[in-house]
């Protein structure tokens, strides 16, 4: 029976191929700006980390100005980022499984290789657990010590595309790499990594590109690098040197712990919270306690990484959707009513009411598929506008297959729910209706 | 007119009317809605930044190495690059207004403690800095030479700007404050606002406080900063590669990058609101063509199924506009009471829109134009069908059975 | 009344021309009763087309009232239609959306009549017809026979010379044809001219005069019963009349 019905449903769709393309096409639209925009927000709303997200926790000190909030708008909010002293304080703790402490920097590379000129290029200050902590591999070599960190050495880790520029893509580990007029040497190649979003420094946005060169923590103080990124002040300090700017009341550093378990967690939280008490009792910290800990679709959330601009497009390209299945239901109405006379003349041959009914579902079910299949062509293209018109933003704009298997399950859903009361109306044809009329 | 009877016959078949008046209803809330953004975005992309954006080139220069020193490249460079022919004026800048990077601060217009502060963008930048920003000077005097500061240390208080009206105003609430009146820095230090200009953009485009920019003679001790050149009408791109040429072969211990037209960086720091103004109209668009061809078929349809009824009005007397009329009233009926639903339904969405977003409310004359569209929509869209159905031969009526 | 003259009517499709009037000449006087007898296809549909200006024709002459129609615009056409003749159909016609009011309005509508007037004439034809009680039923309401004679009432309605009927008791049963047949002889007495295509042999005898078409042709006429034209003079209607 339900080959019977398919073939009932192809014939009735090819006996008008302009009704079914308009239907189809209507579908796709609906569907493809829908995915679109969907495909966006999920990327954007992504979880960059899935297995090891609700034990990565971002770290917060409120050190901010007593006289006002550090964000006016989100009163409740410490600071995104910590002081120099406070995010070398927090490195003391042994409590998390592994932390880091980092900014960006800006610096200057000169290659050894005669055809390159010198670049300035972005880096990442960070503790040598930076690469556990995210779980970066490497390519070659390692990750530095701890010691390497505090004693500021000059030790690169540089990504898998910056060593095929630098060396060629062979084990660069040990070689030299001059930077900022100072040699430094390699001591490991990690994989590229790309994660979207960028969440362990989302300041100065969560799309774009994260560095391909990694520096000890201590390196800073010894070369005298300010962030790259974000800092800011609040405090009316007479800063006349590095040295004063490290000790004065500037939050630049971010600051990541792995806390594996509840009890670390609460433990680690006693331990940020008692540091500021200390700090309090040498008067730093006016402001009410307000340290936080936050696992990163938390953190994600609470630095607004999915902006307001999308979440009105989904809405809007919902509402978009709706309106195309408005426009379909009118013309499976349209269409299943001018096949009454038929219907009409089935059921006085003996069709039951839910054989008709099926008939007919089975072939908006058909129309959905080939909508969702069409949809997916206007999906992509959309993208493809979208990268056009935001560019950066390659990465957030492709169909994985996840998005297809949505993509078409969601085309025939919901054009089934939209032909359920055609089918209905026509199923309810009485047998005589168009044979008794005239 | 035949209102009556028309709408008593649609009463009957109604599903179709009521669907198409339904989207027609929500397309009315989203294009309404959507064309309000568009609008609020284009303004935002094209206000006036002050600045002679178009003509204006800039470059970064970042030096590296022990003996390499920004405060002795800088006169060099500003003389060599002010000599490149085409260029009209030329200065150093710590950082590019517009770019969505740069260096703010707080003021306060008074030295009392508990002052209210006012924040701003802060460009230090060299003599020339007014011509090569191509800004307009509301009173006071530019920058010369002499007021160039090279201080040694970050911490050397500052003591002349020059300011923007709305930061002065910003810092004044009471009004009239003019040039040569004195704001104090965070440490209380005073300082003289020697120049105000009538309107200059700061660094980040989505900050409420844009306007309020102040420029800082002085060149500070760090390794890098950028070169404002203001070409001639018309000679930017002629001048451009010179830019960097000039720059590479004055010092080499540097690294000159981010060579980039001042528009560009302007484009580049709106993308998000150009690419959202251009995806709303790419919706907006499409859902006019979907609704307009819903409008054309749930009208060819009611045509196509009043074929005979429309015959026999034509034998009992109606003319071919009579006919072309029902169908248009009946259409116009339909959109009426879509845009009548739909008008509830855009502020809705607007109320909505502005709880959950930081979205401006609905200039309430949006609606009514609104209407208008939705109302011409319909009439095109029922235009091609009711003239098919005016052309049905009177015969039809004999000729059918 | 009407006057054709060596009316002839060609219907063009891609391949094939179909002759369905070939000097077709035919006068019907003011007040006459005439029934068109024919077989299927021989072109009795397209003479009453023609005559009530459903359709042009290809050539000859056609005056009706004493005014030449062959050349009259789309407008001027619905014009008359509206305001001299009125139609009965096989299939009835009546718009299955209106009620019967509404239906016998739709042509006093078009004559731009006012609201009261448009009543006053609703409610006569009606009640003529005898369907006062039904007057807000649906024409899905009604049996066959009280549609056609809706469609009679809508006919009338506008007070027409000129009745054109088209097989008006072809879907009737012959109780219901009876009716309706009485109904059109009454119209008829009281001033209205009627042309009356049929295939009943019985219903046409009744009619003072016959014509039948053969193949586009008129080939024979009857004068069964003296024309009433004579002894009648043309009177209003009564329908419309007080
Ligand atoms: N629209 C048309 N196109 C082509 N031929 C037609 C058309 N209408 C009628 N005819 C042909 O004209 C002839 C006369 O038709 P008609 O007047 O309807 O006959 P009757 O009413 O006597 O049965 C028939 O042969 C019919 O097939
Ligand atoms: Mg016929």
């Amino acid at each position: 029976m339900f080959r019977y019905y398919l073939k009932l449903a192809s014939r009735s769709l090819f006996a008008a191929p302009a009704t079914t393309s308009l239907m189809v096409a209507t579908i796709a639209l609906g569907i493809g700006i829908f995915m679109a925009a969907v495909t966006i927000y999920y990327l954007m709303a992504n979880n960059p980390i899935p297995h090891k997200s609700d034990v990565l926790y971002a770290v917060q000190l409120d050190s901010w100005d007593p006289a006002q909030a550090y964000r006016e708008d989100l009163p409740e909010q410490a600071p995104w980022e910590l002081t120099y002293i406070d995010a070398m304080a927090l490195r003391e703790s042994d409590i998390p499984r592994r932390q880091a402490a980092m900014h960006k920097v800006s610096l200057v590379v000169q290659p050894t290789r005669v055809d390159l000129k010198p670049f300035q290029a972005q880096a990442r200050l960070t503790d040598g657990d930076f690469f556990a902590l995210f779980d970066i591999p490497f390519v070659y070599g390692a990750a530095w010590s701890r010691d390497a960190d505090d004693a500021g050495q000059l030790l690169v880790v540089i990504s898998k595309s910056r060593n095929d520029e630098l060396f060629g893509g062979e084990d660069s580990t040990g070689r030299t790499l001059r930077i900022n007029d100072r040699e430094f040497t390699v001591v490991g190649v990690s994989e590229d990594w790309y994660p979207v979003p960028k969440y362990y420094d989302v300041n100065n946005g969560a799309f774009d590109e994260p560095e391909q060169m990694f520096i000890p923590s201590g390196v800073g103080r010894e070369l005298e690098l300010f962030s790259s990124g974000n800092t800011n002040c609040w405090k009316d300090e007479d800063i006349n040197s590095f040295e004063e700017f490290l000790g004065a009341e500037c939050v630049w550093w971010q600051y990541w712990v792995e806390l594996p378990s509840e009890v670390e967690r609460d433990a680690y939280q006693a331990f940020i919270d008692g540091y500021v008490e200390e700090q309090k009792e040498l008067g730093r910290f006016a402001r009410p306690l307000n340290n936080r800990i936050t696992a990163v679709e938390q953190w994600l959330e609470v630095r607004q990484v999915v902006r307001d601009d999308n979440k009105v497009l989904i809405g809007i390209a919902f509402l978009f959707l709706v309106v195309c299945l408005f426009n379909i239901v009118g013309l499976m109405l349209t269409k299943f009513l001018g096949k009454a006379p038929q219907i009409g003349i089935r059921r006085a041959l003996g069709a039951s009411r839910g054989a008709v009914f099926r008939q007919q579902l089975i072939e908006v079910g058909a129309l959905g598929a080939a909508g969702g299949l069409a949809g997916l062509g206007f999906a992509w293209l959309a993208l493809k506008g979208i990268q056009q018109l935001f560019p950066g933003f390659e990465h957030l704009a492709r169909l994985d297959l996840t998005m297809v298997g949505i993509a078409i399950a969601s085309a025939v859903v919901t054009t089934v729910i939209a032909g359920l009361y055609p089918a209905w109306r026509v199923c309810r044809v009485p047998p005589g209706a168009y044979l008794r009329l005239q | 007119m035949e209102f009556g009877p028309i709408w008593r016959a649609s009463l009957r078949n109604k599903t179709g009317p009521i669907l198409m008046a339904l989207q027609i209803a929500l397309t009315l809330a989203v294009i309404v809605n959507a064309v309000f953004i568009i609008k609020q975005r284009i303004d935002k992309i094209t206000r006036p930044t002050g600045m002679d954006v178009d003509n204006i080139v800039t470059v970064q220069s970042f030096g590296f190495g022990e003996d390499f020193n920004l405060q002795e490249s800088v006169p060099q460079d500003l003389a060599e690059l002010e000599a490149i022919p085409g260029v009209l004026a030329v200065t150093s800048s710590q950082h590019v207004p517009l770019s969505g990077s740069g260096w703010g601060t707080e003021l306060a217009g008074s030295s009392e403690d508990g002052a209210p502060r006012v924040n701003g963008a802060q460009y230090f930048v060299n003599a020339d800095a007014v011509n090569a920003f191509g800004v307009k000077l509301e009173s006071g005097r530019a920058f010369t030479a002499e007021d160039v500061e090279y201080p040694e240390s970050f911490g050397v208080p500052i003591s002349q700007v020059i300011m923007t009206r709305a930061y002065l105003d910003a810092l004044f609430p009471e009004g009239g404050a003019q040039a040569g009146a004195t704001v104090y820095d965070k440490l209380g230090n005073p300082v003289t606002v020697i120049g105000v200009l009538d309107t200059m953009h700061g660094a980040w485009v989505g900050w409420d406080e844009l306007e309020n920019v102040m420029l800082v003679p002085r060149v500070m001790p760090v390794e890098s900063n950028y070169y404002i050149v203001r070409a001639e009408p018309g000679e930017r791109d002629r001048v451009m590669p010179q830019v960097e040429q000039t720059l590479l072969a004055t010092n080499d211990r540097r690294v000159v990058k981010s060579l980039r037209t001042h528009s560009e960086i302007r484009d580049s720091s709106y993308q998000g609101d150009r690419g959202m103004a251009v995806v709303l109209a790419v919706v907006v668009s499409l859902m006019v063509m979907v609704t307009g061809v819903g409008i054309v078929g749930l009208a060819s349809f009611a045509v196509r199924q009043r074929i005979k009824q429309i015959g026999t009005r034509r034998a009992v007397g109606a003319r071919r506009q009579d006919i072309l009329r029902y169908f248009m009233v009946e259409n116009w009926m339909i959109t009426t009471a879509g845009v009548m639903l739909g008008s509830v339904l855009t502020i809705a969405v607007n109320y909505w829109m502005v709880a959950s977003f930081e979205l401006e409310r609905l200039d309430p004359l949006y609606v009514p134009a609104g209407v208008l569209a939705l109302w011409l929509l319909g009439l095109l869209g029922v235009a091609g069908p009711a003239r098919k159905a005016s052309a049905i031969s009177p015969a039809i009526a004999t000729r059918t059975v | 009344m009407l006057e054709m003259h060596h009316i002839s009517k060609v219907y063009r499709t891609d391949t094939v021309e179909t002759h369905a009037l070939r000097d077709f000449s035919l006068r019907v006087e003011e007040g006459e009763f005439v029934a068109v007898t024919g077989p299927s296809g021989s072109g009795k549909t397209t003479f009453l087309n023609i005559a009530g200006m459903l359709e042009d024709f290809t050539s000859g002459t056609y005056r009706l009232d004493a005014e030449d129609v062959s050349d009259l615009g789309d407008d001027a056409r619905s014009r008359i239609r509206n305001e001299k003749i009125g139609f009965i159909f096989q299939s009835f016609n009546l718009i299955p959306d209106l009620n019967v009011f509404d239906n016998v309005d739709v042509p006093l509508r078009y004559r731009g009549f006012t609201g009261a007037e448009r009543r006053r004439r609703i409610e006569e034809a009606v009640e003529l017809v005898g369907l006062t009680s039904r007057m807000r039923h649906l024409p899905s309401q009604l049996s066959g026979g009280q549609q056609q004679r809706v469609a009679i009432a809508r006919a009338l309605a506008g007070a027409p010379r000129f009745l054109l009927a088209d097989e008006p008791t072809g879907n009737l049963d012959s109780e219901m044809a009876d009716g309706v047949m009485a109904l059109l002889e009454d119209i008829n007495s009281a001033g209205t001219t009627i042309v009356m295509v049929t295939h009943d042999a019985d219903l046409a005898g009744r009619a003072p005069r016959n014509v039948q078409v053969l193949d586009g042709w008129v080939q024979d006429t009857t004068q069964a019963i003296d024309s009433p034209v004579a002894s009648q003079a043309p009177a209003e209607l009564a329908v419309v009349g007080s």
